[in-house]
This record gives structure tokens, sequence and C-alpha cells, in this order.
């Protein structure tokens, strides 16, 4: 298959569950908001080292938030509920909890597993605590130095989906580079759906352990690099210089379909060669997403 | 089952009845003969509601009552789910012990709205008499949930004894407002009586126009106070009541008191 002559491999990405919570941060004005988020998703990019994995997910505009101010939601992921529990738990604790203005909600209401991030931070007030039941929530009003910080008690613990992802090949580093970024400005519009690495981009594409050293638990996926062309079982074309991958972490499985739609079709662009996912036999998890079966409704070119 | 159950008042009411019978949970399990025969009390006297009111509809919980129905007291009483529509005036103690689904009342009701109530809305359009949401003769707590929006204004006592839940007056509220509170929210958009929050132990009293701030509350700081402004967004939002940006923009002034209680209720005073 061929998607604006560029071929897309007859593989599949595989993905794992996670945990997933989404929270709503408003401030005064989006540039607080913004700040808070930065330092909640900051140092999240992989459950491998950093316990969760997290990213802003998109602004809000004040008519989509509870309090009506302008804010940001984010999506956080972990590998069960215990871990999500205790990183929501630190992360909105040194992060929003701490900077100016914010207020923090729930924004999956309507999970029926819930966790309570609130009520264990309310006792930052030490006792000056208070709390006030809105509209059936229960919200906790910490003072702090320039008012309070509100936050809800519960937060909702989906069942999320991690580990979705696509290898651009391209031709030269800026080739790749562009279509990567290409694809990431699709994604963004994409709701239910992060890239929680740099920019949404990660240049260090892993495979499951070491071949020298045993205790990694990951180490540099050799078949990708270009620079091992000549000293390893190389995947590359021969005209392939530069490979970047995307990692998607998604609400659910339709949503991780739409983002691969649209970010792969975005990143097919002049100086792409091809197309590819990261799997492992599906020993990784339940979750499969064949490139040619999400790329088949849009197609639209055919071989060069 | 229909779609709903309507009451339509059959000729003008003179003298006071009680009508606990009429609530959406109870008329969704019944037939339009068996809501018909359900016991109203004028004193000591049982009418049939079926005299008073033509019934058409069964097995609804949306139930709708035609006509001024301002006589007819404890309408919605202990309900727990449904929805009650009255489309003009109502009595005295609408929506006594309250305990979920929504009553609209879209004129004006009596004495005594939401008191006991656990649960569920009550949205009066109109004005409201005393003690709304306050606590039962004899009962040491208000209201311990629920909401009820009055978009007029409120007699005395609004609140009295509350323990959780929000009070929102649209207009102005008689004296004692949120008196004694134990917890929850009093919010009066309007003009604010005498000795407001007075004996409250904790909660909020939140005013926007005339207040005379107890001798027993301490002035604390001038601050934009986040769930104030929640409540002002749900309130908007839920219940269509157009909310000035005065109360979204300008900070309050934070009293805490009552010093002659245990002194963790506040007064939000709009500046």
């Amino acid at each position: 298959m061929y998607v604006n002559g560029v071929f897309i491999e007859d593989t599949f990405a595989e993905a794992f569950p996670m945990r997933a919570a989404r929270i709503v941060v408003t401030a005064t004005t989006l540039r607080w908001a913004h700040a808070a988020a930065r330092a909640l998703t900051g140092f999240a990019t992989s459950v491998i080292a950093c316990k969760c994995e997290a990213a802003v997910e998109r602004e809000l505009a004040p008519d989509e938030t509870p309090d009506a101010r302008p804010g940001v939601s984010v999506l956080l992921f972990a590998m069960d509920t215990e871990s999500l529990d205790k990183r929501l738990v630190e992360r909105i604790g040194q992060t929003v909890l701490t900077c100016p203005t914010t207020a923090c909600f729930d924004g999956l209401r309507d999970e029926e597993r819930r966790l309570t991030p609130g009520r264990a931070l309310r006792v930052f007030g030490d006792g000056f605590q208070a709390s006030k039941v809105i509209d059936g929530r229960r919200y906790w009003r910490v003072p702090v130095m320039d008012g309070e910080f509100l936050i809800e008690e519960s937060f909702g613990a989906a069942k999320g989906v991690g580990g979705g992802n696509f290898l651009i090949l391209g031709t030269d580093a800026t080739s790749t580079l562009a279509a990567a970024e290409a694809a990431v400005d699709a994604i963004a519009s994409t709701p239910g759906v992060i890239l929680p690495f740099p920019g949404g981009v990660a240049r260090s594409g892993s495979k499951i352990g070491s071949s020298r050293y045993k205790s990694l638990v990951a180490s540099t996926n050799d078949a990708y690099c270009p620079s091992l062309r000549a000293v390893t079982a190389s995947s590359l074309p021969d005209d392939v210089d530069s490979v970047l991958e995307l990692v998607l972490d998604g609400l659910n499985e339709a949503a991780i379909r739409r983002a691969m739609l649209a970010g792969i079709t975005a990143a097919c662009r002049p100086g792409v060669r091809a197309i590819t996912a990261g799997n492992y036999g599906g020993k990784l998890g339940p979750h499969r997403f064949p490139l040619r079966e999400i790329m088949a409704t849009s197609a639209s070119g055919g071989a060069p | 089952m229909s779609e709903h159950v309507t009451l339509t008042l059959r000729a003008p009411l003179t003298g006071s009845i009680e009508a606990e019978c009429i609530a959406g949970d109870r008329f969704a399990t019944l037939g339009e003969a068996e809501i018909a025969k359900l016991s109203l009390w004028a004193g000591r006297e049982e009418w049939a509601l079926g005299d008073v009111f033509q019934v058409v509809g069964h097995r609804a919980s949306t139930v709708r009552i035609v006509g001024d129905v301002r006589h007819v007291a404890a309408i919605g009483s202990g309900m727990s789910d449904g929805e009650l529509i009255i489309d003009g005036n109502a009595g005295a103690r609408t929506g006594l012990g309250l305990a979920g689904g929504s009553i609209e009342v879209r004129g004006a009701a009596g004495d005594d709205v939401g008191v006991g109530m656990t649960g569920g809305t009550i949205h009066i359009r109109g004005d409201a008499g005393d003690r709304v949401g306050a606590a039962p003769a004899g009962a040491s707590r208000g209201m311990t949930g629920g909401e009820i929006i009055v978009d007029g204004s409120v007699g005395v006592d609004a609140g009295a004894r509350m323990r959780r839940g929000l009070l929102f007056v649209g207009r102005d509220a008689g004296d004692r407002p949120a008196r004694a509170m134990i917890a929850g929210t009093v919010i009066v958009r309007g003009n604010a009586g005498a000795e407001p929050a007075t004996a409250s132990k904790r909660g909020t009293l939140v005013v926007g126009g005339d207040l005379e701030i107890p001798a027993t509350y301490r002035y604390a700081c001038t601050y934009h106070a986040p769930h104030v402004r929640l409540a002002f967004v749900h309130i908007r939002r839920r219940y269509g009541v157009a909310i000035e940006s005065r109360f979204f923009e300008r900070p309050y002034k934070r009293f805490c008191g009552d010093a002659g209680t245990v002194g963790r209720g506040e007064i939000l005073w709009l500046s």
C-alpha cells in the first residue's frame, strides 16, 4: 500500500493496557494553565523510567471548563490504578497546587472507578481546608498564599491504551523531522490521545532488553539506526538515513486509530520513503493497530 | 406508560390542602385511576386527588401541575426520583424532605420550601417564603443535600441550620439568612437582611448586595474565591440563571466567624 507515494508496511503497532486520568487545569490566564500543565507533564515520557506517561491533550476554552476560565486538558497514564493514584497525588501536589491561580478538575467524570487525589492533597491545608459540594461533586478548598487552591476530590481512572506507535522512515533528517512535525500537528486535534515524548516525537526507538547488557530493560533499536546499517541486521531500505517514532497513548483503541490515521496521513510527504510500526510479535499486549487496515479508509495515492 | 402525568386544577382552591402524595416516583408505578384515588387532606377531611385535579396520564415519573396551586402544600414531599413541574405558584412546604429528582415551580412558592431536603433540586422561578432550606420544626439540621435555586427573593431564616447543599437567592433575602449554619453554601445575589450567618459553625454565605457584617465576624482578606466562581458557573449553566460579570470579575471580602461558635464559617461579600 502507498499513501501519497509513501510505502505503508504490512505490519502493526502493538499496544498494552494502561490506566488513564484526564486532569483539567484552569487558571486566570492560559499562560498559568500552561505553566502548571508543563510542569505536570514534565519527565513523563515513558513508564520505563518515569513511572507514568503524560502530555497536554488540548487547550480548553472557558466555556469548556467547570469554572469558566481558560484551561488545559492533560492525560496521564500509568501501568495500574495504584500507580496512577500515586502519580496524581505527587504530580498535582507538586505542580498544580504550587502554581499561581490554578484550580484542578477531573476530566473523566463518567468513569465509575474513582481515585481521590483531592482528598489526599487536602491535608496540605493543615486543618484549615474546607470542602464544598457543588452539583453533586465534592471539591476541596486548600488555603494558599494567593488565596485558595480548589481541587475536585475524585478523578476517574479509565482503562487506557499505551504504546500505539508508528515510525517515519525518511531519506534525510530534515525531511523526516518535518514529516514528524506535520504528524504531531495533525494528531494535536484528535481528542483522547497524547504523544508523551518531547515535542511528540521519539528518536530513540527501543527494542526489549539488550544484546550486551543483561540488566537493561530496553536498548536502542539497532535495526532502525541508519548509522548501524553496515554492522547490524538492518531493517532500513538503502535510501533511508533518518527514522523518527511517534508513540501514542489513548483513552481507547478508537482514539488511537483516529490519531494514527491523521498522523500517518500528514507524515506521508516528500522525503519520506515508508511508514512502519513497532511490535513484539503480539507478546507485548493485546491491542494491535494494523497500519494498512487503518490507512485503508483514506489511502489516496498509488505506487510512485 | 405515558410520557408524563398532568394534573389540572378543576376549580380554584380557597382553603389549604395537603398533597404529599404528588411525587414523580410515586406516580411512576400507578395507573390513572390509582393516581386519582390518592389521598389529599383538607384539615381532617380526606379527599381524593381526582376530586381536586383532573388526572391525565399514568405510570410516568414526570408530573406536570397546571393551575395556581398556592393553597396546595407539601407537593413533592419525600420524592426520591422523577420530575415535577408546577406551571404556576406552589404552596408551602414544596419539596419537603426531597431526596432526589427535580421540582420546578414556574411561579412563586410559599414558606418552608425544601425544608429538611437531603438531595435533588428545587428551582423556584419567582419568590419563595420564609425558611427556605431550613430545618423542620424541632429538628437540629436544615437541608443536608441537594440544591435550591430561587430566582426571586426569599423571606426570613433562609438556610437556617443548613448542613450541606446549595441555596441560591436571585434577589434579596430576609433577616437571618444562613442563621446557625452547620455547613453548605447560601448565595444571596442581592441584599441580605439583618443578622446574616449569626451563630454559624461552618459554611459559606455569599452576598452581592447590601449587608451588615455581624460584630462576631472578623475581616480576613479580599480575594477571588474559586468555589464561589464555580458555584456561579454551575448555576448559570444548569439552571439558566443570568449572572452578571461582576460576580466573576470582582474579588470578595472574606469575614470569618461566628466567633461565638467554632468559627469556621465565612461571609464572602462582593467588594
